[in-house]
């Protein structure tokens, strides 16, 4: 394989991983936000805003693993 | 709110954008449909079916001899045709004479980047479709605040009830902002002090992410790293100006650690500062490149399916996925841009209130059934 074939597997191994681990993360959050909903509609906005703020924690990570693979690219 | 804070932090922002924005300029090298050349920056503004607008190129040179020199062109055009300045091809060397008026003809001469004929450019100050945009909207910032500023001023919507639907519009997102976002996240007793600048923020990147969305000659200002990045500079500064004794002391010399842990958790806090800003930037920036991106990328599925299985292929698939899962993604993007707009000032709430935060009784023993409870927790959590 070439060079730089190898920084486009890393690139697309590295979006797998982040994917993968950001989409089970949001999930997980979302889950467990609904059903605190649901046992407590009462103190439904306080839990959005909590889970939205935490899902861009989540993602963030997402989205840094997707910056650094976008730089594996343009810097093979 | 002030608007002479709001003026200020407006020229700030825009003399950060200035300095900094068009030294990522990239484009695409030839006019084929490309996903990151599509999302990019560039020295024209798209009316893709009038034409081209070509934006004001400036650059600060130094020519062989060592000397600077500043040269400022209304087009790109203009500048290539002054005999002063020529184009590079891929591989970053100089085009032939002939290659270079072959491009001229063909009218190519944006997706190639401009250079000097002896020298080389310092820094492309050129105004860039992004900066382009940065601009109206912070001229539309303006524009808003103030007319809102001046009606608070005469008392309307404090002592009487906001009037006409665009005072209501606005005294909606502005009670948002205030009540959802300032007030739970720093506190009450000093959310005052930085509401001025989240509102600034918030509409800033709201407007910047929604002008995005306009068909055909939209461009997202806020998918561009440097505008983002600025915006990031602004409430790291903040955040730091805004910390207390206690926030210093929580990084530096954090209260009830032990000794040997010390060297260990001192350098992790001080990367902390850090990386919070970095991470406030790249989100915003990604969330935003990246649907553009995903466009692109769906409507390029039918063009793939041409290539591979012929026209008939090609249309349906364009017809039964990629324009309805575009029209889904767009949606999807509307949606984002209020959220990721919240999210930046959510944020940055959260930041200037953990650094702004007192502590009243010093029993660091991670029990604080204070105000900021919430805060806390959303600290820990990050």
């Amino acid at each position: 394989m070439e060079p730089s074939g190898f920084a486009y597997l890393a690139a697309g191994l590295g979006l797998l991983g982040a994917t993968l681990g950001a989409g089970l993360g949001i999930g997980r959050l979302t889950a467990s936000a609904v059903e605190a909903i649901a046992r407590q509609p009462e103190a439904a906005n306080d839990i959005r805003g909590a889970a939205i703020l935490l899902a861009a924690f989540i993602e963030g990570v997402a989205i840094i693993a997707e910056v650094f693979a976008l730089l594996f690219i343009l810097l093979k | 709110m002030t608007l002479r804070s709001f003026t200020a932090t407006l020229l700030g922002l825009l003399l950060l954008i200035t300095f900094s924005g068009p030294a990522f300029a990239a484009d695409s090298d030839d006019g084929d449909p490309d996903a990151l050349g599509h999302s990019a920056d560039g020295n024209y503004w798209d009316w893709r079916p009038i034409g081209k607008l070509e934006l004001p190129r400036l650059f600060l040179t130094r020519s062989a001899d060592g000397a600077l020199g500043f040269d400022a062109f209304l087009t790109t055009k203009s500048a290539l045709n002054s005999g002063d300045y020529t184009v590079r091809d891929n591989t970053g060397e100089r085009v032939t004479e002939a290659r270079f008026a072959e491009i001229m003809e063909a009218g190519d001469h944006l997706y190639y980047p401009a250079t000097p004929r002896d020298g080389k450019i310092v820094v492309d100050l050129s105004i860039t479709r992004q900066l382009l945009f940065v601009f109206i909207v912070a001229l539309l910032v303006y524009l808003i605040i103030s007319n809102l500023a001046s009606r608070y001023a005469k008392g309307i919507g404090r002592d009487v009830a906001p009037k006409g639907v665009w005072h209501n519009m606005m005294e909606t997102l502005i009670v948002f902002v205030r009540d959802e976002i300032a007030r739970p996240a720093i506190g009450e007793a000093k959310y005052a002090k930085y509401l001025p600048y989240l509102l600034t923020v918030f509409i800033f990147i709201m407007l910047g992410n929604l002008l995005g969305l306009v068909p055909w000659i939209g461009v997202t200002a806020t998918s561009h790293i440097m505008v983002t990045g600025t915006l990031a500079v602004f409430t790291f500064v903040i955040t730091q100006f805004a910390g207390t004794k206690d926030y210093w002391a929580h990084i530096l010399n954090p209260p009830g650690v032990p000794g040997f842990v010390k060297p260990i958790l001192i350098p992790i806090e001080i990367i902390g500062l850090f990386t919070k800003p970095l991470s406030l930037a790249f989100r915003l920036f990604g969330n935003m490149a990246s649907g553009h991106l995903v466009i692109v990328s769906l409507i390029g599925i039918a063009f793939i399916l041409k290539a591979a299985f012929g026209a008939v292929v090609g249309s349906v698939s364009l017809i039964i996925v990629s324009i309805p899962l575009t029209v889904f993604i767009y949606v999807l993007k509307l949606a984002v841009s209020l959220i990721q707009a919240y999210i930046f000032t959510m944020l940055s709430a959260v930041f200037i209130g953990i650094a702004a935060e007192e502590h009243h009784h010093h029993d660091h023993d991670g029990h604080h059934d204070e105000l900021h409870a919430p805060t806390e927790q959303l600290a820990a959590a990050a």
